[in-house]
């Protein structure tokens, strides 16, 4: 059943693909992140129709599959003039995706900004950049960067999904050995090994983080009193 | 009588206890008079025995031992962190003793009787002994989910097999008799803390217990619902039947209602008499002290 | 449905298409959507169920329950929905264990997402206050009752809103089943979009929307379940 050398001669092969795996994560990470950034400010502007066509946005995204949002970038927009590479239609699909669930993340950390701090600015006469950039943001951001790296963590195990528009990524890359040998049992589970290592390391990495960052909030407090 | 009583122990338990309790009769003798003499004629219903608890590396109780006797009213005072909470919550099976043996009615508490041998208890035996004991808590703890009626009724029917019908009347008797017939339909959190305290005695006394605990149960209460709460206790303890533990910090309280003060201190009982003696004439330096700081912090619950 | 001769064009993003399409789309991508609904429904059945098994296993006081479901979780959250599919598709058989795509569809789907689930159950159970186990305890219950009568029914209200998530990421799941040969109606898209290529744009619009149509009713669902938990414990 379970072919030791067959498990070693195709290793090689699916760790060469690893690091797609992880580059699309982090570059599709990225985009979520910067969307996420963007939506939260649309959602916020004092001019309705762009908050209005914002939340739309949102609410459309977050309730239709990913998978089909990929094939809607990577099948439909060459059709006008747009043709991408699997892994950049991969990347911005996914992001895209997901910014629409980082945008809330963002927004109940800015939420969770107290009043004091906006007033305080505005007493300070900051311009509104000054005040997001240098007041707002960096308060907002820190304590919601655990359930961020939560993101990136799901996010990567959403990757597989892009072997669906021809990416060979860890999950493509089996499935080709797979059509090609008839031996899918190795290659699928060494795939599903790959990601439990990946996430659960990439969760200790969060909870570290975690820690850290409760010790640091803590030190500053403590220095703010 | 008291030998008698002696000699059972050192039957149940192993050899090892024939000595604890000679060490419970030399405390007797150091630490204060013995409890009233009409108890002293009946077995004691709750029998604490070299019982130590340690959380960590805190120790909260230290071989403390300690009886209880059937209708007996024994008020609990002390500094906070001295271990009285936590004597009511080994008797409750909320917590395990590190050491020691409890008794209720003659049964072993967290210990059952193998061929002679005592082996720590399991749920079934503890299900079994439990039932002859009832805590009304601090913070009330009760059921938000269920309305007033539902939550006096739920255990005599879950638990004592009662019909809806008989579980529902026992339950009216009892919120009755703590005034709160009048909210049967009503949910906890539309109550006040004392309102949902009395429902909260009236859910411990349906079930019928032979010894109440009652755990500070007016110190999480704004000062102008204390009384209403400390009066119905005091009405149940008039009626005698229940010996009751109460953990408080109502000094003059347990004054009126209490047979015996039992002061606790670091883990162990320091002293313990009659209300009058202890008010009065406290013998050691710590209850005196006690006692000033309560006097200067005057009504502080 | 003579409308269709006569409604012959309508504008779509700046270019002119027939509106006869749709007509033409919409029929086969409904037979998708039966198949859709039902593999949701029957996972979140199944899933639902799983979410208690190992959320309310991972609390045990039983040493083997413990490991065995935390494992068990923490492996289906570890490990990815596609490739579980896969393995269960692909891989199973050459251990001798031949699943139906729609069985192995509903199968990893209600399991990946039952692992989920077991984490909102075991944090909802954790969220009860002490105080209402120890007053159940003083009562005499049996650690049975304690959960059933006293721990569940609280708990209970704080997992709805999450289940109601979790239920919507479910339904985007469904889609991936495509790719194990479940005619659902991403498969259904997919396959018309091989036969008329010319109508992709069509064919992925109208899977969107029809998408939104089942989900957004469940997220304004999750909504209302959210606002009426959580303005008081009741």
């Amino acid at each position: 059943m379970w072919s030791w050398d067959f498990t070693f001669k195709i290793l090689p092969q699916l760790l060469d693909t690893l690091w797609i795996t992880i580059s699309a994560t982090i570059a599709a990470f990225a985009v979520a992140m910067i969307g996420g950034l963007i939506l939260a400010f649309a959602r916020r502007s004092t001019f309705r129709l762009l908050s209005w066509v914002t939340y739309a946005f949102i609410e459309f995204i977050r309730t239709t599959p990913p998978l089909v949002q990929l094939y809607v970038i990577f099948y439909v927009l060459p059709r006008y003039g747009l043709s991408l590479s699997p892994f950049t239609a991969g990347v911005i699909g996914l992001g895209i995706h997901y910014s629409t669930y980082l945008s809330e993340v963002y927004r109940a950390g800015i939420d969770s900004v107290p009043r004091g701090q906006w007033e305080a600015a505005t007493a300070l006469n900051f311009s509104p950049l000054q005040k997001w950039k240098t007041i707002i943001l960096p308060q907002a951001i820190r304590p919601v960067v655990p359930v961020m790296g939560n993101y990136l963590i799901v996010m990567l195990k959403e990757t597989p999904m892009l072997s669906a528009i021809t990416l060979v990524e860890l999950l493509g890359r089996a499935q080709i050995i797979g059509s090609n040998t008839f031996r899918y049992l190795e290659p699928i589970t060494l795939v599903g090994l790959f990601f439990l290592v990946l996430s659960y390391s990439a969760s200790r990495l969060v909870i570290r983080l975690e820690k850290r960052m409760n010790i640091n909030h803590h030190g500053k407090m403590d220095a703010a009193a | 009588m008291r030998r008698l009583k002696r000699n059972r122990v050192g039957h149940l338990i192993s050899k090892g206890s024939e000595r604890v309790s000679e060490m419970t009769e030399n405390n007797h003798v150091a630490v204060a008079e013995a409890p009233q003499s009409n108890q002293e004629q009946t077995e004691p219903i709750v029998r604490y025995r070299k019982v130590s608890k340690s959380f960590g590396d805190n120790q909260v109780l230290k071989e403390v031992d300690f009886d209880l006797y059937p209708g007996e009213r024994v008020a609990v005072i002390g500094p906070s962190g001295s271990g009285k909470t936590t004597m009511a919550r080994l008797l409750m099976t909320l917590e395990k003793p590190t050491s020691g043996t409890i008794e209720v009615d003659g049964r072993q508490l967290w210990h059952k009787e193998v061929k002679g041998k005592l082996v720590p208890a399991d749920e079934k035996h503890l299900h079994e002994v439990r039932g002859d004991i009832g805590m009304v808590f601090q913070h009330f703890h009760l059921f938000p989910h269920m309305n007033i009626l539902k939550n006096v009724s739920v255990a005599p029917i879950k638990v004592l097999g009662l019909s809806k019908e008989e579980a529902e009347e026992r339950a009216k008797t009892m919120l009755d008799k703590v005034g709160m017939s009048d909210k049967l339909e009503a949910y906890p959190a539309n109550l006040s803390g004392g309102q949902q305290q009395r429902v909260a005695i009236a859910r411990a006394l349906v079930m019928r217990p032979k010894v109440m605990l009652f755990d500070e149960p007016t110190s999480a209460l704004d000062p102008e619902l204390v009384g209403e709460v400390l009066d119905v206790i005091k009405e149940i303890a008039a009626e005698g039947e229940m010996a009751m533990m109460l953990i408080t910090h109502e000094m003059s309280f347990a004054r009126d209602v209490a047979d015996r003060i039992v002061f606790f201190d670091e883990g162990r009982i320091i002293e313990q008499g009659r209300p009058e003696q202890i008010f009065t004439a406290p013998k050691t330096d710590r209850l005196q002290e006690f006692l000033k700081r309560f006097e200067l912090n005057g009504s502080s619950s | 449905m003579f409308l269709r001769t006569s409604l012959y064009y309508q504008a779509f993003d700046g270019g002119v298409i027939p509106i006869s399409v749709y007509a033409q789309i919409f029929p086969q991508l409904l037979e998708g959507a039966f198949v859709t609904i039902q593999l949701l429904i029957l996972s979140a059945i199944l899933g639902f169920l799983l979410s208690f098994l190992g959320g309310i296993g991972r609390l045990s006081r039983i040493d083997p329950i413990r490991w065995i479901s935390g494992f068990f979780v923490e492996f289906l959250r570890g490990t990815s929905l596609l490739v579980q599919l896969f393995w269960l598709f692909y891989a199973l058989p050459l251990l001798g264990i031949k699943l139906a795509p729609g069985l192995a569809g509903i199968l990893a789907l209600s399991l990946n997402y039952g692992a989920y689930g077991s984490e909102v159950v075991r944090g909802a159970i954790q969220s009860i206050p002490k105080g209402q186990t120890e007053a159940a305890i003083a009562l005499n219950m049996t650690p049975r009752q304690q959960m059933w009568h006293v721990i569940l029914p609280q708990a209970f209200r704080t997992m709805l809103p999450s289940f109601g998530n979790l239920f919507i990421e479910l339904l985007k799941g469904t889609a991936l089943v495509s790719l194990i040969t479940i005619p659902d109606m991403t498969f259904e898209a997919s396959a018309m979009r091989t036969n008329i290529e010319a109508n992709t744009p069509e064919i992925f619009t109208l899977l969107l929307l029809m998408y939104f149509v089942i989900g957004y009713p469940l997220t304004l669902a999750t909504r209302w379940l959210e606002r009426r938990f959580s303005v008081g414990r009741l």
